[in-house]
């Protein structure tokens, strides 16, 4: 038996979306157990299934450098202000 | 992200932020046992409660309930599975030792599944109070659960517990305008059910219960029992049933029913396997699992292969 991780995806709204996960012996025992313990309300119209040790996933903190880069956001504060002051003092 | 926690008073700080622990973080190993612990016991009782309303599939009147119910047995069954691949992946036991100890006794499941259901009404009494009992209790783990995998798999538990109640409504709101007949055969099976479905939220809970302090449960036993007798006590009262509590009695200060004193020894026995149905319901599931080996034989990785069922073939649809 290997474990799989399945991911459904509704109509063109969202992105695939992790579920959860399931044992089965082949690729396709997994799509069928997915489908009646994932989907019986047709909770998706696309199924993945994904073999947990096919998986690459990132080590633990190979995303955290992103955490701290001010510079690729702007919150428009500074600007709203000056609008809101320029608004308030009539010309 | 990673992260450790030092010592447990880190760990308990992180869950007091409302932090959400993940299978792969270095949890305390107390705390995964508990976690575990826990969802074993959903995961063993909605196994057995799917077994017993499978039990009815054929005995349900008219053709409409019968599908329902047979939608009813699926959910149950994969809620069992939903929930034995979460408490698998916290790697205390496999699937197979959890259901292997299910079938030689050697682990809990719900006090509810511990008892005969004799009648249809017993049934429509399982639907409506039963199923409305673990989804109190499921709510309330949802609400605030630590453990992020099974808070996420509950989002999906309780969707369906909902419709299983409103069955049970339907079903129950059709015997109380039915004949004296059927009135009395619910009336019976509230007698038998009304009191396992209200143990079903257990004593009230511990002052260091580590459930509680871990966030695995949000609300206390008692908290919840109280929500459970203020919604079904008046709901069954208004149908023109009689709940079968001779002490019970309106509290006119506080606004609330008050059930009287609980007797929770039929509680301790169904948790030692000593119920009225225990010993039949567990030997009943080990039957089925000894019956069906040939299902999990040909469905096994040398099974499959003997099939012809290989890999690959199927396409994934695309994006
Ligand atoms: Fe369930
Ligand atoms: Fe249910």
């Amino acid at each position: 038996m290997r474990v799989y991780e399945v991911f459904v995806k509704k109509d063109g709204r969202n992105e695939f979306r992790h579920v959860g996960a399931l044992e089965a012996a082949t690729d396709e025992l997994a799509l069928v157990l997915a489908r009646e313990v994932y989907l019986r309300r047709a909770e998706g119209d696309r199924l993945w299934v994904v073999r947990r040790d096919h998986v690459v996933a990132a080590p633990g903190d190979f995303v955290d450098p992103n955490a701290d880069k001010p510079h690729r956001h702007h919150d428009g504060a500074a600007v709203a202000a000056r609008r809101m002051a320029a608004r308030q003092s009539p010309s | 992200m990673t992260r450790s926690w030092a010592t447990m008073e880190d760990f308990e700080a992180f869950l007091d932020d409302g932090g959400l622990v993940e299978a792969d973080d270095p949890m305390p190993d107390a705390y995964r046992q508990a976690v575990f612990a826990f969802i074993e016991m959903h995961a063993n009782s909605e196994l057995m409660g799917g077994l017993t309303e499978r039990d009815w599939i054929p005995k349900t009147p008219g053709l409409r309930h019968k599908m329902a119910v047979l939608a009813k047995t699926q959910d149950e069954i994969g809620h069992g599975h939903l929930l034995y691949m979460v408490a698998a992946d916290l790697g205390v036991k496999t699937r197979v030792e959890m259901l292997e100890d299910l079938f030689a006794g050697r682990s809990r499941f719900h006090n509810v599944f511990h008892y005969r259901a004799v009648t249809w009404g017993d049934q429509v009494a399982i639907a409506f109070l039963v199923d409305a009992a673990a989804l109190i209790s499921q709510q309330a783990v949802f609400k605030n659960c630590s453990y992020g995998p099974y808070k996420r798999i509950l989002r999906r538990i309780i969707a369906e517990e909902g419709f299983h109640m409103r069955l049970g409504e339907d079903r129950m709101l059709r015997i109380a305008e039915g004949t004296d007949r059927q009135r009395l055969m619910f009336q019976e099976s509230l007698n038998r059910w009304f009191w396992p479905a209200l143990q079903l939220f257990g004593p009230d809970s511990e002052s260091d219960d580590v459930l509680l302090r871990w966030h695995i449960k949000s609300e206390r036993n008692e908290v919840l029992r109280d929500r459970w007798v203020q919604r079904f006590v008046p709901m069954l009262q208004s149908y023109g049933f009689t709940i079968p509590a001779p002490d019970m009695r309106w509290d006119a200060v506080r606004h609330r029913w008050d059930v009287g004193s609980i007797d929770w020894e039929p509680l301790k026995r169904t948790l030692a396997q000593g119920g009225p149905d225990s010993s039949r319901r567990i030997r009943e599931a080990a039957d089925n699992w000894s019956r069906t080996a040939w299902v999990r034989a040909a469905l096994s990785d040398n099974g499959a292969a003997a099939n012809g069922a290989g890999n690959g073939s199927t396409s994934t649809g695309g994006s």
